[in-house]
């Protein structure tokens, strides 16, 4: 499992962890009934500490992306389709919330800002 | 796994008093100034100082009730203690094999290798540098449960202190239930490693949190004095007076990013929160 931390990033280490790991299973690069490596294990190659790891993967249990065994580590769930493409979609809103706000502050009219989009959406089709 | 209640010990220009608590599984960071009382601390848990007040338990027992088998389980490192300087490597190691029955002969020979000592190498002879990374690699040989480690950073480069670090994960992981007290003048030393930090001054404890919640949430603002005046003062804990107007200490850095984005808000380090803990002001 890859996950690569920035420690200069004003996303707290915790979420960069949650983030990666949706993103590998997303991608399919983490499978159902994967392993995840333990706890410790994690930490020592992010050089973390423990417990920001565990705050990681308590967090992706509640989510019900992963499932924690006692004594034998955790693994990822079978996760509905449903739910990622929904994950997916939050994560699009977010950027284009953010997008938009910009053009807002920028003194975009909303107008302006629908033809921007067509344009560049063109542009990439 | 230690838990230390109410502990106090007094000298004529020093006292300690102070509570504090490792789960087991846990890393805990003692953080301090020279002289802020951290080896005091160290010694009294060990019982190697009188304490005048307080309890102080170890796997729930009090430290001179404890049996040989549990002392077994704990390893120490401290910064004014070593093996006899005109034994060699291969005696110290001799030493630990008749002391510990868990010794793992094989892991100590891979340590040494690994750190590039030579067995038939006198104490004496040794770097502090490497005589630092050697009490680690003793303490660690007979895979003990609990570790007490004062100032094991010190003396060393910063390529060294990674490695020592990486040592102690490595145990960690190896050993998922073991845990760790440990103490540094320098924060960033051992913050990564860290689940929980302790900062002590003058014998007290000034702040204790989880290590990522202050990585994450502490931050240095610095105001002039007109930004000084007119800014929030609800969750700054900590202020120190500059050149340019202030320094101050926030809990709570994202809400100053959000409400003054004219104001410099850097994320806060360990060290950096000592520092304006200690030298500077309380609001």
């Amino acid at each position: 499992m890859k996950i690569i931390i920035s420690h200069s990033s004003m996303i707290p280490i915790y979420e960069q962890i949650i983030d990666q790991i949706k993103t590998l299973i997303r991608n399919g690069s983490l499978k159902v009934n994967d392993p995840l490596p333990s706890v410790r294990a994690l930490a020592k190659d992010l050089r973390v500490s423990a417990l920001t790891v565990k705050k990681a993967y308590d967090n992706l249990e509640e989510d019900c992306f992963i499932k924690t065994v006692h004594g034998k580590g955790s693994y990822i769930r079978s996760i509905d389709k449903a739910i990622l493409s929904e994950e997916a979609q939050k994560e699009a809103e977010k950027e284009m919330e953010k997008v938009i706000l910009k053009c807002r502050m920028l003194g975009l009219k909303n107008e302006e800002i629908k033809d921007l989009f067509m344009i560049i959406w063109e542009e990439q089709c | 796994m230690l838990k230390v209640e109410g502990l106090k010990k007094n000298y004529p220009s020093f006292s300690l008093d102070l509570s504090l608590i490792v789960n087991k599984g846990e890393v805990l960071g003692i953080i301090g100034a020279n002289g802020a009382g951290k080896t005091t601390l160290f010694k009294a848990i060990l019982g190697l100082i009188k304490k005048d007040a307080g309890e102080i338990t170890l796997f729930g027992k009090r430290s001179d009730e404890l049996s040989l088998k549990e002392r077994q389980d704990i390893a120490i490192t401290l910064a004014d203690s070593s093996f006899s300087r005109y034994l060699t490597i291969k005696d110290v190691g001799q030493i630990l094999k008749e002391m510990y029955p868990s010794f793992d002969p094989v892991y100590f020979d891979d340590l040494l290798i690994k750190f590039d000592l030579s067995k038939d190498k006198k104490l004496a002879t040794l770097s502090s540098g490497m005589q630092t990374r050697f009490k680690l690699i003793c303490a660690l040989c007979h895979h003990p449960k609990l570790l007490i480690l004062d100032e094991p950073t010190i003396g060393l480069d910063v390529i060294g202190r990674n490695e020592l670090l990486d040592l102690l994960r490595n145990h960690l992981c190896n050993y998922e239930d073991s845990t760790i007290l440990i103490s540094s003048h320098i924060a960033s030393d051992i913050e990564t490693l860290c689940d929980r930090i302790c900062l002590i001054d003058k014998g007290k404890i000034i702040l204790a949190c989880d290590t990522d919640l202050v990585i994450d949430n502490y931050g240095i603002i610095k105001a002039t004095e007109a930004q000084y005046q007119t800014i929030d003062k609800e969750y700054i804990i900590g202020v120190k007076k500059e050149n340019y107007g202030y320094t101050l200490l926030t809990e709570q850095r994202s809400y100053y990013r959000e409400n003054y984005p004219d104001v410099i808000t850097d994320a806060a380090g360990v060290d950096d929160i000592l520092t304006i803990m200690t030298k500077g002001g309380r609001i």
